[in-house]
């Protein structure tokens, strides 16, 4: 395993690897190792030894790190200034140790991306290198810059196959003064995702929007339980959970839960503990828009669920197997899928996520040519 | 925006004001949007900046129109939208008058486009002829369908029979001087029109009504007639110039012998045109009249909030769209008054969406450009059938010709107004 | 002035033949030949730049706009496509040989979806007519560029447009679901759909700001919101430029995110009051018009904040809108500010440079002792909250020596703002106007970098060549 400290370092490597045309494994912490193929590379790059923070202006809400800084490190310096990561990065299954450059790679994002953009949207600058060990930049220390071709974008959810991040910079925003919390107990998914469409229609800037089919035995409700989330001064979030509450009634009862009961329930969706997948089931992750959650469900019965973004992110956990696989492919229809966890043998087989139009697979091809020439990043990872 | 009129060019006043609002325009666009031409055909030439850039080429090069200039610049329905969204302050109406004068004096159009503009020249500005028109039209009318062909001088003589009213009612003289009822609080003269008075005479016969009720005495001098806007709009300066100057002279008159509080327009196209006298004449002879006329000219509901119009019945419970005309709203920036008013009498209006959009009428277009003007047309009907009104009440009668043929029955915002301060019912909606 | 690409001989020589093959192709209509009714088509937004370019086409669907496309790449001509020109940057400059392919008739609303919160639009429809096909219901669509009136989502998802409450909502970019693309060959395909982040890389990003370099949109899938209850407008006066960007600070600062917090000097208050008639203090050498959002007891309790902490900074005057039509006046004088200041100079060149925000104070220094040694005037206003500078730079068009000082003037205050670690463009693109400052802020490689990105979609370069990149350096276009 490789673990340079420097930028430099990281460029030395892969330059080395580049000439040598060995395959590199991409990864930070490895938290994601299990995610889309199996990496076809005998020797590792890690940027977990790039780490620390180099700029952070809370009151211009910008923050650079080294891409191997750890999410936890960022997250408590932000604290300090009473700020956040705007997208609420998870640790997907529980787990945890994610790097910075590991999240933006892979373009996760938690319950507030609904409101409020994923780790995507909030990049503003990188620095990274190339597969041929050339360093570049895109973007830069701003909150507003449409100079050039966008690559930020493009190396977010890239998976490590486009270039190695050594340094992101991102847009922070002040933590909310408060939060609350409702619980909706209603009697199926499409009603549960009709609750959160109305939550989210509801002028009163819905944060989380998530639903647990299997129900919340901590707060002993059996049938399926729909979430919605309010942050903001507290003033506001008083108003606003009655308001909303006026709103979701309708759709079942709803409950108010509050200090680190909420905290932990909005973790355990960020995190997707609530999915309780076992060991040996695979798990997908499924975008779709959320008014077709319902159908998607029900085309899986058996499956394990988990809802968030308003119904539109739906886990999945069930059996590792090609039929299972097949069902969850069918049931996704126009939305996207991602196998995000599954032993080797199946992810090695099938398709890890949709494919891409012909017209546009062959830029891609020449998009990937061009930033990493000798195929050496990560691969595989992307089934390419 | 860069202009390029050589130093010989700038002597000439006329180039020299178009060359001022052409300096103006930064280019930015934000009138394409709000131009109705634009909306339905979606193509740069149909926008204000379109026609813009191609005026100021023809302008700059000093050729003669082409067919092509003559095309874009007559698609234009001189709502005056653009000059309402536009930051800078581009007075486009004054620039599209001058093209419109350069088109009329330097191109030739096709003969049958001559000869029906020049009809239509004829016969408009003077009541007598047109109520004669109007009658031949009437028994036209049902022959429409036997006119042959899809050129442009076919479409354009059916939608002329189309416009006909089916009743043409009988003639209300109106000229003289109508004294105020109980003690006079002031005096008006009252812009008696053209057109409008042959095709409903009950308009100019409330606003008297309405203003001698109110204790004003109006006069109307016999020697003024058509404002000239429709010549005018039509690029034929001179008969223009010619009514103006009688309208001029004739109230000019008036103040001279007993003072005026006011010229009342009732017609919002005539208004924007008698408002603008004092820059039509300002190389003129009658420069200085012409600025007092100016000076003195209001609309109707300009005049009434100024007389503090105050009702005297219960309004039913109507709900009335109001369409705001474009020489109202873009021409004279009157956008609030006529709602107003119409609350004060009780009414509950509601205004129809896309209101910056013209209703296709403009003048002689609906005549002239009918395709166009149909599908404008066709656009604010559904609009204003979305707000569920009785009744649609407009500051101007092309308005109110083209919006009644086909919507629901339209009136003359100060024929509601009267009615609620002790007037008749309007005819239009004697039904509701 | 910018030295755009010599035209291709082979196909100004082939002219007859391309038009013939255009006109095959699509409706009479929707080809435009004559050199009369192509002169409105030489410029955009950005007038000062103006260029002739082979034909117009201003296709009806998605289809026609391939065959468009597909026919140009085979016969080598390039392609410069436009929504409503309202470009400040140019990005709309047509090429002598190049065809402008026009999406202005494609204006429908295909779609429009409340529970899932998106609509499906054709590229030609405003910005606002989204928010006005969806207001009905409660809902809008967030970036709203100052022309948003005229501009089209296409060319917003083009040049990534921001606007003024993107402090809060972000911009285009983070407001679309899924384009419909066609590429130069005239493959038509989907990116993205109606979902959130699908897998695989992210090309809808990519496309997003790429002003027309990887291919053409004519179908938009963008998210819409529900507005909030209720919103006002305060306007907040400052003796000097300086105290009132320390307001800007402390706000942000306090952990308040207002909706829209922009920023305008006095040259630029007066000729928007005289728009606007919105109140704007006159007095004042800068104003803030700070949004904030929510049920109206929301809205006092922020605005209470909100004064307090301007009170700290001598304010000489604070004023809260009144009522909806107040908040609406105020913010026709800011969205009307660049059309503005043409009633107090005929030209002005419209900077769109992006610094730091702890930055403001020096660079506007800066900048108005740069406006005293270029003898230009300069108006200012921007989107405070992050940083994105609008200095307006007044010259006269008629004087080829006062562009040639704005153009350096403005050059130099863009290479200020790269300094202090900001950018060329913060919204209104690259287009022909900041193209040769790239190397400002990019190395050669990593121009040479985007520039084989742009290789991948369109080898050929037929897509609007000479924007963004400087022609220097650059192996495609020398070689053509």
């Amino acid at each position: 395993m490789i673990a340079p400290e420097t930028e430099q370092g990281v460029a030395e490597a892969i330059r080395a690897a580049h000439d040598a045309r060995q395959p590199l494994a991409i990864e930070g912490a490895g938290s994601k190792r299990g995610m889309l193929r199996p990496v076809r590379a005998a020797e590792t790059l890690t940027t977990r030894a790039l780490t620390g923070i180099t700029l952070y202006k809370p009151a211009e809400l910008v923050i650079s790190a080294r891409a191997g800084t750890p999410i936890a490190e960022i997250e408590a310096a932000l604290a300090e200034k009473g700020q956040q990561i705007i997208s609420e990065p998870p640790s997907p299954l529980g787990v945890g140790g994610a790097t910075l450059g590991g999240i933006a790679a892979t373009n996760l994002s938690g319950p507030r991306r609904i409101a409020w953009g994923s780790m995507r949207d909030h990049m503003l600058g990188i620095r990274a290198v190339k597969g041929d060990g050339e360093v570049f930049r895109s973007g830069g220390r701003v909150l507003k810059n449409v100079t050039g071709l966008d690559l930020c974008k493009l190396l977010s959810g890239s998976h490590g196959t486009l270039g190695v991040l050594t340094e992101i910079t991102f847009k922070v925003l002040p933590a909310a003064e408060a939060t609350g919390t409702l619980a909706v107990s209603v009697p199926d998914v499409a009603a549960g995702v009709r609750a959160l469409s109305a939550g989210l229609g509801s002028p009163f800037g819905v944060s989380g929007a998530a639903l647990l089919p299997g129900g919340l035995a901590s707060l002993g409700l059996a049938g399926p339980v729909a979430l919605l989330r309010i942050e903001d001064f507290a003033e506001s979030v008083t108003y606003r959970k009655g308001r909303l509450r006026e709103v979701l009634a309708p759709y079942g009862d709803v409950s108010l839960v509050e200090g680190a009961a909420a905290r932990s329930l909005w973790r355990g969706v960020r995190d997707v503990t609530f999915l309780d997948a076992a060991p040996d089931e695979a798990v997908w992750r499924l975008s779709v828009a959320p008014s077709a959650a319902a159908a998607v469900c029900a085309a899986l019965p058996g499956a394990k669920l988990m809802l968030d973004w308003g119904g539109g992110l739906i886990w999945v956990a069930g059996e590792a197997s090609e039929a299972m696989h097949a069902a969850v492919v069918a049931a996704t229809g126009p939305g996207s899928f991602t196998l995000f966890r599954a032993p080797d043998a199946l992810r090695g087989a099938v398709a890890v996520m949709p494919a891409e139009p012909a017209p546009l697979a062959a830029i891609s091809a020449r998009v990937k040519a061009l930033l990493d020439p000798a195929g050496i990043l990560n691969p595989g990872r992307m089934g390419r | 925006m860069q202009t390029n009129f050589t130093p010989e060019q700038l002597q000439d006043p006329e180039l020299k004001v178009a060359n001022g609002i052409l300096r103006t325009c930064v280019h930015c666009g934000f009138c394409t949007a709000t131009c109705p031409t634009f909306v339905e055909l979606g193509d740069e030439l149909d926008s204000p900046r379109g026609r813009i850039y191609l005026i100021k080429d023809m302008l700059e090069s000093g050729r003669p129109a082409s067919e092509l200039e003559a095309r874009h610049i007559d698609r234009c329905l001189s709502c005056l939208s653009c000059m309402t969204t536009c930051p800078s302050g581009v007075n486009y109406m004054h620039l599209v008058d001058h093209a419109r004068r350069h088109v009329e004096e330097t191109y030739t159009r096709p003969l049958p486009e001559r000869a029906l503009r020049s009809v239509l020249a004829m016969l408009l500005p003077h009541p007598g002829r047109f109520r004669w028109a109007m009658r031949l039209a009437k028994l036209g009318k049902p022959l429409r369908g036997l006119i042959p062909g899809q050129g442009t001088t076919a479409k354009r003589l059916r939608a002329m029979l189309e416009l006909a009213p089916e009743h043409i009612p009988a003639p209300q003289p109106v000229t003289g001087t109508h004294p105020a009822e109980g003690a006079r609080r002031g005096r008006v003269a009252m812009l008696a029109g053209c057109a409008q008075q042959v095709l409903d005479p009950e308009i100019n016969a409330a606003t008297i009504r309405l203003l001698t009720r109110m204790g004003y005495e109006v006069v109307v001098p016999p020697a003024a007639g058509c404002c000239g806007a429709l010549t005018h709009h039509m690029g034929r300066h001179d008969p223009a110039m010619a009514t103006a100057r009688a309208n001029i002279l004739a109230w000019d008159a008036e103040i001279a012998a007993g003072g005026l509080d006011g010229i009342i327009v009732n017609a919002s196209g005539c208004g924007t045109t008698v408002k603008d006298y004092g820059f039509m004449f300002r190389n003129e002879p009658e420069a200085e009249a012409a600025a007092r006329v100016s000076a003195l000219a209001m609309d109707i509901t300009e005049a009434l909030a100024r007389f503090d119009y105050t009702p005297s019945r219960t309004a039913p419970p109507f709900t009335v769209a109001y369409h705001s005309a474009c020489s109202l709203q873009h021409g004279q920036k009157i956008t609030a008054l006529p709602k107003q008013l119409l609350a004060k009498a009780g009414f509950v209006v509601k205004e129809p969406a896309e209101g910056h959009l013209c209703c296709g009428s403009a003048g002689t277009y609906n005549m002239m450009q009918p395709e166009i003007s149909a599908k404008l047309k066709a656009r604010k009907l559904a609009n204003i059938r979305r707000t569920g009104a009785a009744v649609v009440a407009a500051g101007n009668i092309g308005c109110l010709t083209q919006i009644g043929a086909g919507g629901p029955p339209t009136v003359h915002t100060v024929q509601l107004l009267d009615w609620m301060a002790g007037g008749p019912k309007p005819k239009a909606i004697e039904g509701l | 002035m910018i030295r755009l690409p010599a035209p291709k001989p082979e196909v100004m020589a082939r002219r007859p033949q391309i038009l013939a093959g255009l006109a095959a192709l699509v409706p009479a209509d929707a080809l435009i030949t004559e050199e009369l009714r192509l002169r409105p088509y030489e410029t955009d937004g950005l007038a000062a730049y103006r260029q002739m370019p082979l034909a117009v086409v201003l296709p009806r669907t998605t289809e026609e706009v391939a065959a468009v496309l597909r026919f140009c790449h085979q016969q080598g001509v390039r392609v410069i496509p436009r929504g409503a020109g309202t470009s400040l940057s140019g990005g709309a400059l047509p090429l002598a040989d190049a065809v402008v392919v026009g999406l202005m008739r494609m204006n429908h609303i295909l779609d429009i979806n409340f529970e899932d919160r998106y609509a499906v639009v054709e590229a030609g429809v405003t910005n606002i007519g989204i928010t006005q096909a969806v207001a009905g219901d409660g809902f809008f669509y967030a970036p709203d560029p100052s022309s948003q009136l005229a501009c089209m989502i296409g060319g917003n998802v083009m040049m990534n447009s921001g606007g003024a409450h993107c402090l809060k909502y972000g911009v285009t970019a983070n407001n679309l679901l899924g384009v419909k693309f066609v590429t130069i060959e005239g493959e038509i395909f989907e990116v993205g759909g109606t979902h959130l982040d699908g897998a695989g890389y992210d090309w809808l990003g990519l496309i997003t700001g790429s002003e027309g370099q990887l291919g053409m949109v004519t179908e938009v899938t963008v998210r819409i919101l529900r507005g909030p209850e209720g919103a006002r407008a305060m306007l907040a006066a400052f003796s000097s430029i300086p105290i009132a960007g320390q307001a800007v600070d402390a706000i942000i600062g306090s952990g308040i995110i207002p909706v829209a917090l922009e920023f305008m000097d006095r040259p630029c208050i007066h000729a928007c009051e005289a728009f606007a008639h919105a109140g704007y203090p006159l007095d004042a050498e800068a104003m803030l018009i700070i949004e904030v959002e929510g049920s109206v007891a929301e809205q006092d309790a922020l605005l209470a904040r909100i004064r307090d902490i301007c009170a700290q900074f001598s304010p000489i005057s604070m004023k809260v809108a009144e009522s909806a039509e107040q908040s609406l006046a105020i913010w026709k004088g800011r969205k009307g500010a660049f059309g503005a200041v043409g009633r107090i100079s005929p030209d002005y060149l419209c900077m769109d440079g992006t610094i730091p925000t702890g930055e403001l104070p020096f660079v506007l220094g800066r900048i108005t002792q740069m406006s005293e040694q270029y003898g230009l005037g300069v108006a200012n206003v921007f989107h405070a909250g992050d940083g994105n500078l609008h200095p307006l730079i007044m010259f006269d068009a008629n004087d080829p020596a006062s562009f040639a000082k704005a153009e350096a003037f403005g050059a130099d205050i863009l290479k200020l703002c790269v300094e202090v670690g900001g950018c060329l463009t913060g919204e209104h693109g690259v287009g022909v106007e900041k193209r040769d400052l790239m190397t400002v802020q990019f190395t050669a490689d990593e121009l040479d970098l985007q520039r084989a990105i742009k290789s991948a979609f369109d080898p050929a370069w037929l897509l609007n060549p000479a924007k963004v990149f400087p022609l220097e350096g650059n192996k495609v276009l020398d070689a053509a």
